[in-house]
């Protein structure tokens, strides 16, 4: 009985201690903010052209305050489809190490009111194509995440939208592709048709 | 200009700024010197090696970019990885039969310009499978490497013959760690320009691909197949036999050898090529580094072969004087296992600094197994050289291929696992060595054949002709060849004046 009381209470020291060494967990933060944005469930934005509306406010019906908050993140996070199979946008507890959210749509100071509490932002062009949802983070004057809000469900599987990126083609690269291809091959063509001829002048038969 | 059939040969040798043996091959390696044609083939061939060893690798670095880009997951990736090692397998085999009919030159010179194409194309490739495909032809421009040993051994003598090819072969490996450290910069570059980064990768495949097309032009321009002249040339003016594919075949695949040390050489030479691909990963997950870090420790491992190639052909001819064939073989053999033991014990290290010291001794021993294996290579056929060097080429391709399969595919093994088993594998497929056995020279446990069986040098590359060529006097140039190599007898062997260069071969 003592051992478990102690375990457990370096457990909770642990974990407040990660608290404090700013390895927040995502499973400690509550759902306190309500986040909307314009995307329609299924959605298909164009990257570089298209807009996002995002608009965020404190759940008055959650208890605790908003007093800490400082500034908010909000992000552009990947839904679980895009996900899978692929380890660099892994979903990982520890905040630090979370790779489910790397494209920042803005930073500000906290404010739960408007005007100052939406923000309309531009797809980027290095946006890639995927299936999204839209998060943010409330961060307090220690730099740590103390709540979130998501425009998504826990499982992360309604209200999602799609980004159509661009291809990053061009046709002018095309052309140069297919004009340096052809000059290797022919410039080989002509090494071939020289070094026959000068083998026929050269060398006579030798008898 | 002297017509190419010239009998006196001292009049040629003073042709040559390098001192030269009785084939005209190079006895001095002079690592700064431009001379034509023996010096200026080995910065050639190492040049245009490089430039396809950047071309193969090019990828990687930048696959935070592509992997968004092309929407690719991490088996797209990995199957891009084993396509971009396994095109070079057959293409090597290939490369070396086009060798030993048309010479190095045309025939490096033609696959570098074949497969620069596949290298522009990285710019127009649009999902996974255009991905793989271009990552596949591309990795065909790795059969370069058997044109660059064909090319070191037709112009350097026996007693150099390790250097040439452990210094053309290493500082062309170079370029799997360059590349590591030039497309990052070339793409910061581009994107800093003002292109957007889906776009700005692609244009920096323009690099690579550039240099390729122009290290091959360099190579038809100024580079010559044999320090007499080039194949076709001496061909017509009746200088050299032009020899049948299917004998020239026949005689390397027949050659037990060759297939022994096309398995080992997967053990050295694919076992670097499969790190090449994991080893950044390995340390990026394992020590929770930067990538940008990761990148540089990957680096470094293939960089290690600016010496440590080098180094294993320097070895091997140093040995060679005292040892003979003999000691080639047994530093083959000890460089090779040490190289395994090595990693098995990378993969069992816990910290940070031991795994890069262990890394960096383990690079060094795979690499200068490297090139001890072709310190052997070029006196198992002298008909079939280019046949055999492809084989062993293509050997150490499939052997990369195979370790990605059995070990870093998927998540059946930890990746220190992985590498703690490939250690222990190439432990165990190194020991082939113990049976190659020359019976003019020996071989590890054996000494040289004597008695009843007795066999000389003249004896045993004459076996690879049939008495009707011999009876044409087709096997002449291989009669040089036996006789400049004599000196793998080793220095305890008998002290037998230099034998005369004797015009008939005849014994």
């Amino acid at each position: 009985m003592g051992t478990r009381a102690v375990i457990l209470a370096s457990l909770l020291v642990a974990c407040l201690a990660q608290a404090c060494d700013g390895n927040v967990l995502f499973s400690s933060l509550s759902r306190t903010l309500v986040v909307e944005a314009s995307p329609t469930a299924g959605q298909v934005l164009k990257s570089g052209e298209d807009k996002i509306k995002v608009t965020w406010s404190f759940n008055g019906t959650h208890s605790g305050k908003d007093t800490d908050y400082k500034t908010v993140k909000v992000k552009l996070c990947y839904a679980p489809v895009s996900q899978k199979d692929r380890g660099w946008r892994k979903t990982v507890d520890n905040l630090k190490k979370d790779k489910t959210c790397p494209h920042l749509i803005v930073a500000r100071p906290y404010s739960s009111s408007a005007p100052n509490n939406s923000f309309e932002w531009t797809v980027t062009k290095d946006i890639p194509k995927a299936t999204y949802f839209i998060r943010v983070y409330a961060i307090n004057a220690s730099a740590n995440e103390v709540g979130y809000g998501q425009t998504t469900n826990k499982n992360k599987t309604t209200n999602l939208f799609e980004v159509d990126a661009i291809t990053g083609r061009h046709t002018s690269l095309d052309i140069a592709s297919v004009c340096f291809s052809a000059f290797s091959v022919l410039s080989l063509a002509g090494f071939f048709i020289g070094e026959k001829r000068r083998a026929k002048k050269s060398s006579p038969p030798h008898m | 200009m002297a017509a190419s059939s010239v009998n006196i040969e001292s009049q040629r040798d003073s042709k040559f700024p390098l001192p030269v043996d009785s084939e005209h091959k190079a006895t001095v390696f002079r690592l700064f010197s431009v001379a034509k044609p023996h010096m200026r083939a080995f910065h050639l061939s190492w040049i245009s090696f490089f430039a396809c060893f950047v071309s193969t690798f090019a990828a990687p670095p930048l696959l935070p970019i592509i992997r968004d880009n092309l929407g690719l997951t991490a088996t797209d990736i990995g199957n891009a990885g084993i396509a971009s090692v396994s095109g070079a397998v057959f293409a090597r085999v290939a490369m070396g039969t086009a060798c030993d009919l048309f010479g190095p030159r045309l025939a490096s010179a033609c696959l570098t310009l074949l497969t620069a194409p596949a290298v522009y194309s990285f710019a127009m490739a649009h999902d996974a499978i255009s991905f793989l495909l271009v990552r596949f032809f591309t990795g065909f421009s790795l059969a370069t490497f058997v044109s660059t040993q064909y090319w070191m051994s037709s112009m350097f003598s026996p007693s150099v013959v390790g250097t040439a090819n452990g210094v053309a072969a290493g500082w062309g490996n170079l370029g799997g760690g360059a590349t590591q450290l030039i497309m990052p910069l070339v793409f910061a570059l581009i994107r800093d320009i003002g292109a957007v980064r889906f776009t700005a990768w692609r244009i920096a495949f323009f690099i690579p691909a550039l240099f390729q097309t122009l290290s091959a032009c360099t190579i038809m321009l100024f580079g010559q197949d044999l320090p007499d002249g080039d194949f076709h040339k001496l061909e017509k003016a009746g200088d050299k036999k032009k020899d049948k594919f299917s004998k020239v075949f026949y005689h390397g695949v027949t050659n037990y050898r060759a297939w022994i040390l096309a398995l080992t050489y997967g053990y050295c030479f694919g076992v670097e090529l499969t790190v090449d691909n994991i080893i950044a990963e390995y340390f990026y997950d394992r020590f929770d580094l930067k990538l940008h870090t990761a990148g540089l420790i990957a680096a470094s491992f293939g960089l290690a072969n600016l010496f440590s190639r080098p180094a294993g052909g320097i070895v091997s001819d140093m040995v060679a004087k005292r040892y003979g064939m003999r000691g080639r073989i047994w530093a083959l053999w000890i460089g090779q296992t040490l190289g395994g033991i090595l990693c098995i014990v990378l993969g069992a290290v816990n910290t940070l600094w031991g795994s890069i010291f262990v890394m960096i001794l383990f690079s060094i021993f795979v690499q200068a197994a490297c090139g001890l294996t072709f310190g052997v290579v070029p006196f198992v056929s002298r008909r079939s050289l280019g046949v055999i060097s492809g084989m062993t080429g293509g050997g150490g391709n499939v052997g990369a291929v195979l370790t990605q399969l059995i070990f870093f595919k998927g998540s059946r093994y930890s990746k220190e696992t992985g590498i703690k088993l490939m250690g222990v594998m190439i432990v165990a497929c190194t020991i082939p060595h113990m049976f190659i056995y020359f019976p003019q020279w020996g071989g590890m446990f054996c000494g040289p054949s004597s008695g009843k069986n007795y066999t000389t040098e003249h004896d045993y590359y004459r076996s690879e002709w049939s008495e009707e060529e011999q009876s044409r006097s087709h096997h002449l140039a291989s009669m040089k060849f036996a006789d400049n190599s004599r000196s793998e007898r080793g220095r305890r062997a008998d002290p037998v004046a230099a034998v005369p260069t004797s015009q008939d071969g005849s014994n």
